[in-house]
């Protein structure tokens, strides 16, 4: 795919994915030819489809097909994943939530303990959604401090909320390169998504703080992103869980493994 | 030379070639052996590696330096701080000396024969750098340059200094810069004594120092551009140098029996590792791009947040190795990285640019 492609591709799903979520984004994916780009071009469909669900707030049942795909079994299963605290849930197709979840319009599920699942994977799809979760938060407080006035001047020119937000959109940055330097090993992309995580949970304290009042009503679309940003935080590691693995892999190791080279 | 290939011819090098350090960590040694290890490397030709021919150079890309200085930081052959120096002083001769004292000067830097130093700040001009009062006027050929620098790292042991003088009004327009000798009459170097117990920055006072015309960096009132300009250069290939260096601290962190806590030290891991892969993406845009802007502010804020972070979980860890002993180096370090916050500009000067210029906030 070049990058004229690529850049229609991603206009495509993001209109996409503003009319539609769960179920019917789960055609619209497939009919998009979804299976088939996953398949043949992971590297580019797995950032961009994830982070284009999180920028758009969407959902779809697509990290079913991406765990699929590492375990080798038949496509159409919603095998079991693993959520933090050792609990288990189930990324359910037919969009039937389970009970009273955070984020109701993620239809997961509490199941019984699974069996092993690949995790590299799936860890680096829910990282780029993560990701485009924390700069959708990281927008709207930007447009909300440009456009707020108090004491006669926008919240913008504030130092505090500028440097909240600038700390926001460090962190998003870190977990970008991070994403984009994650392999097909099981650490790299196990920090990926804990930088990830982390970031997204950055960006949800300091751009609730940003946005004041509004952004604790349901009124404003803040909440949507923080308590999806909470509830994928969760599923296949939380960045607390992934960090702490990442210790104990070096207090084995002894040494610092580098994972990337010039 | 591609990268891998050099690394590894590189590696095979330095594993016949002993150069490691003595057990004096004074700042004396730290110099000598810095000008030790360069003098072999550029006997060698590895420190020629790209940097261009006209100035003693081999050519090849810059990203060779980076892996160089990856290498020296990974062997602890030399203090990463004053290793990386070269990365923003050579860069700064050739884009603004005329080329026939860059090709007279530079390799006296690279091939260790020399040390030089950098004299932006001013005891009235840390973060407001631009509002710098030391004054050069001009006198027939000549330049008169009076006036006083601080955190002039090295300047005790320089032959050379890459200073900016005021030549004009107020403000940017008015800064240029020059290539001065540091035995010049007039020049007095003080040592500060810091945090660290390492003398390694100076106060430089000027009286009536007389520059010769041939000597300035460029045009007049280009000083502003050359000191924004070396920023690309700092943190690219230091920033490597730095996180090399950082990671071969978290080994010996390892290595020296820290408590087995595995939330603190991923987090450490989780910082550098994160740091490591915006400074590989930044190297490949410097290299694709031939320029960076002000999204090096995010290296910058990475980077100092992860440095520490390291030395915190150090001292941690490791407990009483910062206060009751001064045996390693965990209690210099760990001092020494108080200052990531503020050198090269300042953490709060970094979180201003990148809201006004990465996320367009407008002004204070």
């Amino acid at each position: 795919m070049d990058a004229d492609e690529r850049e229609l591709l991603e206009q495509t799903l993001r209109k996409t994915m503003t009319g539609t979520s769960g179920t019917g984004l789960d055609t619209a994916l497939a009919d998009l030819g979804w299976t088939q780009m996953l398949a043949e071009e992971p590297d580019t469909a797995v950032p961009l489809v994830f982070r284009l669900l999180g920028e758009t707030g969407a959902h779809a049942s697509v990290l079913n097909d991406v765990v699929l795909r590492e375990t080798g079994g038949p496509p159409g299963r919603t095998p079991a994943l693993p959520y933090t605290g050792g609990l288990w849930v189930e990324w359910v197709r037919d969009g039937d939530a389970g009970d009273r979840p955070l984020d109701p319009g993620l239809p997961l599920r509490r199941v019984a303990e699974g069996g092993p699942v690949p995790l590299a994977g799936g860890r680096r799809a829910l990282g780029w959604w993560l990701l485009g979760t924390g700069r959708t938060m990281l927008a709207l407080a930007r447009r909300h401090v440009l456009d707020r006035q108090q004491f006669g001047r926008p919240l913008a020119s504030f130092q505090a909320l500028r440097h909240r937000l600038a700390e926001t959109h460090v962190a998003l940055e870190g977990a970008e390169a991070a994403l984009t330097a994650a392999g097909d090993d099981d650490t790299s992309p196990l920090l990926a998504k804990a930088a990830a995580g982390r970031a997204a949970l950055t960006a949800a304290r300091h751009c609730q703080q940003a946005l004041g009042g509004i952004g604790f009503t349901a009124e404003h679309e803040l909440h949507l992103h923080v308590k999806r940003a909470l509830v994928l935080d969760g599923l296949l590691g939380s960045a607390r869980d992934l960090t702490r693995e990442a210790g104990t892999l070096l207090l084995r190791e002894g040494r610092t493994p580098r994972l990337v080279e010039l | 030379m591609n990268t891998a290939d050099f690394r590894r011819e590189l590696r095979v090098w330095l594993d016949a070639h002993d150069l490691a350090p003595g057990d004096d960590h004074g700042l004396d040694a730290q110099v000598a052996q810095l000008a030790r290890v360069r003098r072999a490397l550029w006997e060698a030709g590895w420190m020629r590696h790209g940097w261009p021919r006209e100035v003693g150079g081999l050519g090849g890309p810059g990203v060779l330096r980076a892996v160089l200085g990856e290498e020296i930081a990974s062997r602890d052959l030399a203090e990463p701080g004053i290793w990386s120096m070269v990365e923003v002083l050579v860069p700064t001769l050739i884009d603004y000396a005329p080329p026939a004292l860059a090709a007279d000067m530079v390799p006296r830097l690279l091939s260790g024969r020399e040390q030089w130093c950098q004299g932006f700040s001013e005891p009235g001009s840390g973060s407001d750098l631009a509002s710098l009062s030391t004054r050069a006027t001009r006198d027939a050929d000549d330049w008169v340059v009076s006036g006083q620098k601080v955190w002039t790292s090295l300047a005790q042991y320089a032959a050379r200094c890459v200073l900016l003088a005021r030549t004009g009004g107020p403000g940017h327009d008015g800064i240029s810069a020059f290539l001065v000798d540091m035995d010049s009459p007039g020049i007095t170097v003080r040592p500060l004594r810091t945090i660290h117990g390492v003398d390694e920055f100076a106060e430089v006072f000027l009286d009536d120092v007389r520059v010769p015309g041939d000597r300035l960096l460029g045009a007049p009132g280009d000083g502003w551009k050359l000191a924004m300009d070396l920023l690309p250069h700092e943190r690219s290939t230091c920033f490597w140098h730095r996180i090399a260096h950082l990671h071969s601290r978290l080994d010996r962190l390892l290595a020296d029996g820290c408590e087995p806590d595995a939330d603190s030290l991923g987090a450490a891991w989780l910082d550098l590792h994160t740091a490591r892969c915006r400074s590989a993406h930044t190297q490949r845009a410097l290299a694709e791009e031939g320029r960076l802007g002000p999204e090096t502010s995010v290296d910058k804020i990475l980077l100092a947040t992860a440095e520490q972070r390291l030395f915190d979980t150090a001292r941690d860890l490791l407990p009483g190795a910062v206060e009751l002993t001064d045996a390693g180096t965990w209690r210099t370090e760990y001092l020494y990285s108080r200052a990531a916050t503020i050198y090269g500009g300042t953490a709060e000067i970094q979180r201003n640019i990148v809201a006004r210029r990465l996320l367009g906030l407008g002004k204070e």
